[in-house]
């Protein structure tokens, strides 16, 4: 690996002046699970690390009003474990547990793995069943980017050059929701994520709203499918029925799967369909 | 052999490398280092195919902190190429580039970043020719050849006249499989340092067969057989990935070169493009009556052996043995083609060509069963060899009786009440099972000394390498056991061509079978010499005299043996050394036959698929080892639970996926081998134990017969479930997934 | 461009004792330990923080020491398996791992005993499957697994079910 020169801010400002000032050649730092791995194989060149772990309360993990903030240095370790995570977000404290292996959760970050924006994540697909933000800081101050914005193309953000992310945002589910994440694979990262949240009033679906990840580019809502869902009869909603059969036959086809070693465009679109439909009825019951 | 009780031999006891092993102590050859030793890196081959146009080194030559740069351009005053049967490797590409991943120059630099900087900077023009990828292609031949020609070996047995008995057959029925290529990863990836001098060569490196990889490089550079010296220290897993000579011609033309001792430590992609088992296709067609017995057998396998031969024509040669199976037929035609391609030359993995036949014959076996509404077992038991036959005609007979211990397993393992359970729609389960036997390619050349020390302690010196077998714990076992002390007492030193007797390999499961009786007859001798010591020390016959936990007694008196031998030397000083050597004239008449043992395979198997998903899960796992007599059964155990682990490996993951010559998942986050995850509810090993081994106490080998089985009772035990017959490996669930559809469709 | 990069002064507290090193900012973890330290235990095997051969304990916790730069020890406690030997939750693992044949080659060994006694640490009582769960990111060619969960079992003073 060739060799290059950490830089240890402890501001985002500072951060962010000195990645304006090295431009391609400077990157930011987290865990480095993914970019040192990069850097390593050849294949990200980088002569100076800005490391973010340096910036002053970047690891926490706190609530603000009902919001979960977590820093952009919180491990993946740190939020499955961290008690307010694990009582008021539990679907997040699940997904977290089991994200990569112990070694990488100790490690590596949400930011980072939000940030590398590798097509096939975990918490990208989770996040959008969430009202989420990214809390961003560049040169002209702090803004904020739904989550559903963050990720462009594969290994590509919004992020403009010189901003840093310094914490994610995670509204509370809103009262009367339920959801469920499933994920699915052989290898060490999933083939697919879905993620479904079902707001049931009265026992009527009232909103819906269904995230698939790994799969397609970019982790992406399923619009189409989640309006079919609307007006359902949550009791009704389980793995048989065929109300939820036409969801995920919608999700399935709405899917825009690429091939690659994990499996073909054909599989991948079937799987859809499948975890669906699971995760639709685990959200329902 | 006496009535004796056994006192150490048959006891799980710990392994004596147990104490360095678990405090990380235990050194391996990269956690050496030799003053002034340099560090060296491989320029690899970018593309699969090409001639090589030229190679500029001289900015790499020019960068500070380089000692040396070797290319083809610098092999000389030495041979050039090397290989096991056949010297068709060049120790760096010359004139052609054959496989993604050949090296084609190495720099010794001052540490390795160094090295790896100058590899950066050498520039190689190629130009490029179409790659000979996958058997189709080879068999076309279409373009530039890989070799001299594409063939790499041709090989066949026969007898009767399998074509015309087909005619005469009730049934005749055939199938196909394809096995793909799969990569060891012996958690260690290949490792050498070389310390060349002009009268000298030393090398410590991680290879299973030091002494062959003495005679290669005593070849290669031109010296004496006692001007080379091989150690391996620990070895951090081989499984043939470490078999016959590797990187070390490498490694040590660079210390020629640089003039000091050279460190080459590969990265596991590297150890990925340096060998890989075999990918197959195999054709079997089988002639049967109505009631199931077997007449006649027609079989024909493809090796993918890659770009040069390394183990390729024994692998071959054993593929169409092994490819007919355990059964018993009138007429059998078997032949094997080895080819080459433009992809990782591909060797020895635990059973060459095991795992192959095993995967297509086994299948077939529960079609031809499926197809007659015969049981599998049943029609298993029909066909099996008899104790006594010859499996192969003119070999060694089989000695083990496969039909009692498959039927009694099958019993344990509840194969005729079986009732799949079922815990949702979609996940349905069934049984299936398989069973192989394979002449084990174990020559019986070995030779060992025990060294019994004026204490009363002993060394043993043999040339077997331990690779994780646990062969110095069997080996110390057996010592112990013949030289009557405690197993505290002996230690059995690391393989070092300078300091033991000569072994030919370790390898095809005959370490603790033949190494065992070279130490247990080295250890026979000693005794015999502290007897007739004894003897003269109580003035009595050496018949007389007991020897037990370290002391000779008769009639109540005892003498210890540190005390023994100061009598024999007449002072403090002396020992008495016992030998051995081992050849197939072994008084015992037992090594005389090829093979020298058959090694035995059984799996049974459940499996749980998600019929949605096509994902597989293996439930239950039942796999049978005969170690004849084990040594030690908890290490016999392990032996056979870590093969049928790999074997779920290649049954449900491991594939080598190559692109136009590109390997495309050359790592492991993409290459995927088996976890914790994947270990079943239930995992068993029945040892079977009827002394009719040729080794000491009537041990054989064991350690490879647990990989062949597992695919194909997987496979077995998915037909059972679905109704789907898969004809290629591995089980991904996307494969699994597309058979359902079919089977459901049709 | 390259070697002009600043050294970087590591003080850390390595299997309890007090160390000082200087590195280049892209060494990692595993390079201080076994270059620098001698401690030859952490074995590089995938390099990719997939099969755990140079797991070492960070404060308590299992890290990827083939990834991880060795910067980030500063101000931290790394144990390594030749620490562990000296505790006694390491002697009872080495115990168990040798008396349930828990392993063979060797080389995955290390970093199977410091993760098992991290887990041991915060769950000093697991099941079976708790222990496979907690280990699933280690791998061993040569075992099989089984005998290893056997083993933790063992030295956590359960037996296998
Ligand atoms: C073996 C393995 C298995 C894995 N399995 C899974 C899995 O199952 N599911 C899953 O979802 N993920 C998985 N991952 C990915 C894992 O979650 C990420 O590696 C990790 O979270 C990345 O975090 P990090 O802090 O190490 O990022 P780093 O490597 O430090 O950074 C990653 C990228 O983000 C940028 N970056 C970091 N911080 C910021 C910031 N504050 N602002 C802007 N940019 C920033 C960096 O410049 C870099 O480009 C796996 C990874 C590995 C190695």
């Amino acid at each position: 690996m060739r060799p290059f020169t950490l830089h240890e801010p402890t501001s985002a400002a500072e951060a962010s002046a000195l990645l304006l000032e090295r431009g391609e050649a400077a990157r930011l730092y987290a865990g480095g699970t993914e970019l040192l791995l990069a850097m390593k194989g050849g294949f990200l060149p980088c002569d100076h690390l800005v490391n973010v772990k340096t910036i002053p309360g970047m690891d926490a993990v706190a609530l603000d009003g009902g919001a979960l903030v977590i820093g952009a240095a919180a491990t993946h370790t740190a939020i499955e474990s961290a008690p307010i995570v694990r009582e008021r977000f539990p679907l997040v404290a699940q997904v977290e547990r089991r994200v990569a292996n112990a070694r990488v959760r100790n490690v590596g970050t949400l930011a980072g793995n939000l940030c590398f924006a590798e097509p096939h994540s975990d918490p990208a697909a989770l996040l959008l069943l969430y009202d989420a933000e990214a809390v961003v800081e560049g040169a002209s101050g702090e803004r904020r980017i739904s989550i559903a914005d963050l990720q462009i193309a594969p290994y590509e953000t919004a992020l403009e050059p010189g901003e840093v992310m310094t914490a994610v945002r995670i509204s509370p589910l809103p009262g009367g929701a339920r959801a469920a994440y499933l994920k699915f694979g052989i290898h060490h990262r999933p083939t697919i994520g879905v993620g479904a949240m079902l707001r049931v009033a009265e026992g009527v679906v009232v909103e819906a709203r269904l995230s698939l990840g790994s799969v397609p580019p970019v982790a992406r809502r399923l619009p189409e499918a989640e309006a079919l869902l609307l007006g359902e009869r949550a009791e009704h909603l389980n793995a048989e029925s065929s109300a939820v059969a036409e969801v995920a036959d919608a999700a399935a086809a709405q899917a825009d799967a690429v091939d690659d070693l994990h499996g073909s465009t054909e599989y991948k679109r079937h799987l859809v369909g499948v975890f669906v439909r699971r995760a639709i009825a685990q959200a329902a019951a | 052999m006496s009535a004796r009780a056994f006192s150490t031999v048959g006891q799980a006891v710990p392994r004596v490398d147990a104490e360095e092993k678990t405090s990380g102590r235990a050194k391996y050859t990269t956690d050496l280092a030799l003053p002034g030793m340099a560090y060296a890196k491989l320029a690899l081959s970018p593309l699969p195919h090409a001639r090589i146009v030229s190679i500029d080194a001289s900015r790499a030559r020019a960068l500070p902190g380089v000692y040396a740069v070797l290319t083809a351009a610098e092999l000389t005053g030495m041979e050039t190429h090397y290989g096991s049967d056949r010297k068709d490797r060049p120790i760096v590409a010359m004139g052609k580039v054959r496989f993604e991943g050949e090296p084609i120059a190495a720099v010794a630099a001052v540490d390795l970043a160094k090295a790896e900087e100058a590899v950066e900077l050498i520039e190689a023009e190629y130009e490029e020719l179409p790659p000979v990828i996958g058997l189709e292609a080879a068999l076309a031949g279409e373009s530039e050849p890989v070799q001299e020609t594409n063939v790499c070996h041709r090989y066949e047995v026969a007898w009767g006249d399998a074509a015309g008995a087909m005619a005469a057959c009730d049934h005749v029925f055939e199938d196909t499989f394809t096995f793909p290529m799969v990569y060891h990863y012996a958690m260690e990836p290949h490792a050498v340092i070389a310390d060349y001098q002009a009268d000298r060569l030393s090398v410590w490196s991680s290879a299973q067969h030091p002494f062959l990889v003495r005679a290669e490089l005593a070849r290669v550079f031109r010296k004496r057989l006692d001007q080379v010296r091989v150690v391996v220290p620990y070895v951090g897993g081989g499984y043939g990935s470490k078999s016959y000579t590797k990187i070390e011609p490498l490694a040590a033309a660079l210390s020629r070169l640089a003039g000091r001792p050279v460190r080459l430590a590969l990265s596991v992609e590297e150890a990925m493009k340096t060998v890989r088992r075999h990918a197959t296709r195999a054709t079997i067609r089988t002639g049967v009556q109505a009631d199931g017995t077997f007449v006649a057998r027609e079989c024909r396998v493809e090796l993918d052996t890659g770009a040069y031969t390394d183990n390729g024509v024994r692998v071959t040669e054993r593929a169409a043995d092994r490819l007919p199976g355990p059964y018993r037929f009138e007429h059998l035609r078997s032949e094997a083609v080895g080819l080459f391609t433009n992809t990782t030359p591909a060797g020895s993995f635990r059973s060459i060509g095991g795992p192959q036949g095993a995967w297509a014959c086994e299948s077939h076996t529960d079609n031809i069963a499926h197809a007659l509404g015969i049981d599998p077992l049943e029609l298993r038991l029909k066909n099996l060899v008899r104790p006594g036959e010859e499996l192969l005609r003119g070999r060694r007979r089989l000695e083990a009786d496969l039909a009692a211990p498959l039927a009694e397993v099958a019993r344990g393992f509840g194969w005729h009440d079986y009732e799949p359970v079922s815990t949702a729609p979609h996940l349905k389960r069934g049984v299936g099972m398989a069973c192989a036997v394979a002449n084990a390619g174990a020559s019986p050349i070995s030779g060992a000394f025990v060294r019994l020390h004026a204490d009363g302690s002993a060394t043993v010196h043999v040339g077997t390498t331990e690779i994780g077998q646990g062969s110095r714990s069997a080996l110390a076992q057996i010592a112990a056991e013949e030289l009557r002390l405690p197993l505290s007492s002996v230690r059995v030193i690391a393989s070092d061509t300078d300091a033991v007797p000569y072994d030919r390999s370790t390898g095809a499961s005959r370490s603790t079978t033949l190494a065992g009786l070279a130490v247990h007859d080295a250890a026979a001798d000693a005794r015999a010499q502290m007897e007739d010591a004894a003897a003269r020390y109580f003035e009595t016959f050496a018949e007389q005299v007991a020897l037990a936990e370290g002391s000779a007694s008769f009639e109540g008196e005892s003498i210890s043996y540190g005390a023994l031998i100061g009598q024999v030397f007449g002072g403090a000083g002396g020992e008495i050394v016992g030998r051995s050597a081992i050849t197939p004239d072994h008084p015992s008449g037992k090594l005389a036959e090829d093979p020298v043992f058959w090694e035995v395979s059984m799996g049974f198997a459940e499996v749980e698929v998600d019929t949605e998903t096509g994902r597989v899960r293996v439930l239950r796992y039942t796999s049978v080892a005969d170690p004849g007599k084990a040594i030690n059964p908890a290490q016999v155990e392990g032996q056979d639970e870590g093969a049928a682990m790999q074997g779920v490996g290649h049954t449900l993951f491991e594939e080598m996926r190559y692109e136009e010559g590109q390997l495309m998942n050359p790592n492991l986050i993409d290459y995927r081998v088996p976890t914790f995850g994947d270990l079943p509810d239930e995992f068993h090993t029945v040892l079977l134990e009827r002394g009719d081994g040729p080794g000491p106490y009537g041990a054989k080998g064991v350690g490879e017969g647990g990989i062949v089985a597992v695919a194909p009772a997987v496979a077995n035990a998915l037909f059972n479930a679905t109704g789907a017959r898969i004809r290629d490996l591995p089980l991904t669930p996307e494969r699994v997934w597309r058979a359902l559809r079919e089977t459901n469709d049709a | 461009m390259s070697s002009a990069t600043p050294r970087i002064r590591v003080a850390c507290e390595v299997n309890g004792r007090p160390v000082e090193a200087k590195v280049e900012p892209r060494a990692f973890l595993i390079d201080l330990l076994r270059d620098e330290f001698g401690l030859t235990s952490v074995k590089r095997s995938c390099d990719v923080q997939v099969c755990g051969a140079c797991a070492v304990l960070l404060d308590g916790r299992p890290v990827s020491s083939c990834t991880l730069p060795a910067f980030e020890a500063r101000g931290h406690s790394v144990l390594t398996a030749e620490g562990l030997a000296d505790e006694p939750l390491g002697e009872a693992l080495a115990r168990a791992f040798a008396q349930h044949a828990a392993f063979q080659c060797g080389f995955c060994t290390p970093g199977l005993l410091l993760t098992a006694k991290a887990l041991l640490d915060s769950a000093p009582a697991p099941t079976a499957e708790q222990v496979s769960e907690c280990l699933e990111g280690n791998l061993c060619r040569c075992t099989g697994y089984k005998k290893i969960v056997e083993a933790v079992l063992a030295a956590a003073g359960r037996s296998a079910v």
